[in-house]
């Protein structure tokens, strides 16, 4: 699903750069669910922004879903970014003055759905994560946990190839975190594969597997779960 | 995705009412102060007889001494505006123009039938009798005189239509007698409310910005009546002397107004020829000092040439876009601070999905609503400019009129037509659009990565 191979980023002010990311080399299988763990300005952040095609790369290559989007155009990179990513973040990133309902509904525009289409998407997508009755909330009127359920709503209502997350519990108590990540295994186990940043050891022992970022490179690769590939057959 | 755009455009001027109240405020103040400028500027700057200006030419005379300048000439290199009598008339011999027509304005003592109405001044035009058909003056009874009656004047008169109303309340006059200056005239026509602006024919006076006179009578009754010009008598030569009942006619002063009409461009150029050979001929004869400077001009040309828009008019409407682009600069730094606070929603919806052209996009429906909301404060701000003007610049000139055409005239000025208001909309667009692409732009093309951790 997600291929790098001696990725490297590298951000470049007057007086200094910075290698947020070294030669990384990662394959992550259709399906997978990998925590990403590391200290901060590990590079963590940056290796997702990457993936999440929201960076250009500077060196190496990258395949994404078969695809090899090293190269791409903003345009061709937006494109992706819509058709099969969904992003979570830590500080849950909802439109403030935009109710339940319309920040769901936001990604869906850029894709030119149509309005019923539209609808049965976020409904589907609040039904998934159990906030139908809170469509007209707007999001101060919600709790932090709540808010990170519209956040997945909206990460998963374009029905995504991969979910994204930065440390999406970060802002959460240890019982809303472990709703939060029932609900991202729930996911999981649907099908879309799934990349997480996270502090949080536990969080990140209920994955497949676990990358420990150090310095932008991959240090130590964890295996937690043994995990069975997603093959797709013609129906 | 437009209406989503808008939406989020009229979300996003509510999230901050004060800001987008600055911005809209800037631009309203502009596009006010601008539309003023181009209202004044567009009803002096319109053409009076635009269906003539390929028919319609003012005839000039370079009949100066070949002397330095007179101070008081703003365009030494152009002749002077009016000809001389004795000019007049032997142009008026040609028949290459259609019509031709030799005129000033006088003013008489009018004494009606009526004796509940005191004898009253009004301002007299003695013209020969093309005048009517040449500026396609319109009638609501009756017509001019003919042109048999311009050398041998009859006791005729055309009256307009301000003092039909006056001493005849309206009523159709024609063959009705009027006094003026103790003479009986009969009239043979009255003209339909009137009013070409600028009153290209005759720049005396307010510099063509009067109205039309209120009695015409044949040109020839100058030689019996000697009704003095008011107007502009200027001698152009040093040895030229106003002395005598006659002086006007033998003497080398410009007083009265000469226009002609051709049928084609060919009768143009032969009357060119013919007004050159003239001037050739009297040179011979120690007139004409200076080379040939004839100029046989048409209506646009002839109000440039005289300076009636005025250079104060172009300063007016050079100080409003100047102002506008002042306005314009100020929301451009407004809208960028507005856009750049919002830069983190805008990462986020590039994470989400949206393509630099719809960011930029949904910014310009914001810019753009701005401007329309901006040009329509600002059009109201320019009403009650306009009106405030009215009364500070033409309330004196108002207050003894009692003449519509006057009132009609003035009000003209400060009046803001379907083809001002059109342009208002346009540039309140435009000045939305130039306030707002830059910063649309900018946050268009900003990373989207780069704000998503703080949002």
């Amino acid at each position: 699903m997600i291929e790098m191979h001696n990725v490297s980023k590298v951000f470049r002010t007057d007086v200094v750069q910075t290698h947020a990311l070294r030669d990384l080399s990662l394959k992550v299988e259709p399906g997978e669910f990998v925590a990403i763990t590391g200290h901060s300005g590990s590079g963590k952040t940056t290796f997702l922004n990457v993936a999440g095609l929201l960076e250009e790369l500077d060196g190496g290559r990258y395949t994404f879903d078969g695809q090899d989007v090293s190269r791409l155009t903003d345009n061709q990179r937006s494109g992706i970014r819509s058709e099969k990513i969904g992003f979570i973040f830590q500080g849950f990133n909802l439109i403030p003055d935009l109710n339940v309902y319309h920040n769901v509904e936001a990604p869906l525009y850029y894709r030119r759905m149509s309005g019923p289409e539209r609808h049965r998407r976020i409904t589907a997508a609040l039904d998934r994560v159990g906030l139908s009755t809170r469509t007209k909330h707007i999001p101060a009127q919600l709790s932090g946990g709540q808010q990170q359920r519209v956040a997945i709503a909206r990460a998963i209502c374009g029905d995504p190839r991969v979910i994204l997350a930065d440390e999406p519990t970060g802002n959460l108590d240890t019982t809303m975190s472990e709703q939060i990540m029932d609900l991202l295994l729930e996911i999981n186990a649907a099908g879309t594969t799934i990349l997480m940043v996270t502090h949080n050891p536990e969080l990140a022992q209920r994955v497949h597997r676990q990358f420990h970022i150090v310095d932008g490179q991959i240090d130590q690769i964890h295996q937690f779960k043994r995990f069975q590939a997603v093959t797709t057959a013609a129906v | 995705m437009f209406f989503h755009d808008l939406q989020l455009a009229l979300r996003s001027l509510r999230r901050n009412p004060f800001l987008s109240a600055l911005m809209i405020g800037a631009i309203a103040v502009g596009i006010a102060a601008s539309m003023i400028a181009i209202t004044l500027y567009h009803a002096r700057a319109g053409h009076p007889i635009p269906w003539k200006e390929d028919k319609l030419f003012a005839v000039t005379l370079d009949t100066r001494d070949d002397g330095p300048p007179e101070s008081f000439e703003r365009h030494p290199e152009y002749p002077p505006f009016q000809l001389t009598y004795r000019d007049a008339r032997a142009l008026y011999a040609s028949d290459i123009p259609i019509h031709s027509v030799m005129m000033y304005r006088s003013g008489q003592v009018l004494s009606p039938d009526n004796k509940n109405i005191k004898p009253f001044g009004v301002t007299t035009r003695l013209t020969t009798a093309d005048f009517f058909p040449m500026f396609d003056v319109p009638f609501i009874y009756g017509s001019g005189w003919a042109r048999a009656e311009d050398d041998a004047p009859g006791a005729v008169v055309v009256l307009s239509k301000f003092i039909n109303d006056k001493i005849f309340g309206g009523a159709n006059s024609v063959g009705r007698e009027v006094v003026l200056d103790g003479r009986p005239y009969r009239v043979v026509g009255v003209i339909a409310a009137w009013v070409p602006r600028p009153k290209y024919y005759d720049l005396n006076n307010w510099g063509g910005w009067e109205i039309p006179e209120e009695v015409y009578i044949s040109f020839g009754w100058y030689r019996a009546l000697r009704l003095s010009p008011h107007g502009n008598v200027n001698c152009v030569s040093r040895s030229a002397k106003i002395e005598g009942p006659d002086a006007l006619l033998t003497q080398e002063c410009v007083w009265l107004q000469y226009w002609v009409e051709f049928r084609n461009r060919s009768d143009r150029d032969r009357y060119q020829a013919f007004v050159d050979n003239y001037t050739n001929e009297g040179r011979r004869h120690g007139r004409f000092p200076r080379k040939n400077n004839n100029r046989i001009v048409a209506v646009q040309t002839w109000l440039s040439m005289y300076d009636v828009v005025g250079d104060d008019s172009r300063m007016q409407l050079a100080l409003g876009f100047v102002f506008l682009g002042v306005c314009i600069l100020n929301t451009l730094g407004l809208m960028l601070a507005k856009f750049l606070t919002a830069a983190p929603i805008c990462g986020l919806r590039r994470a989400l999905g949206a393509r630099r052209s719809d960011i930029i996009r949904q910014h310009l429906i914001e810019v753009i609503v701005v401007g329309l909301l901006g040009g329509a404060v600002g059009m109201a701000l320019t009403l009650g400019g306009l009106g405030f003007l009215k009364v500070l610049m033409f309330s004196a000139r108002l207050a003894h009129s009692d003449n519509p055409d006057r009132v009609a005239l003035v009000q003209s000025f400060v009046h803001m037509d379907l083809s001002v208001m059109l342009a208002a909309i346009g540039l309140s667009l435009l000045t939305g659009v130039l306030a707002g692409l830059y910063p649309a732009v900018r946050i268009g093309r900003l990373a989207p990565a780069t704000f998503l951790k703080t949002q």
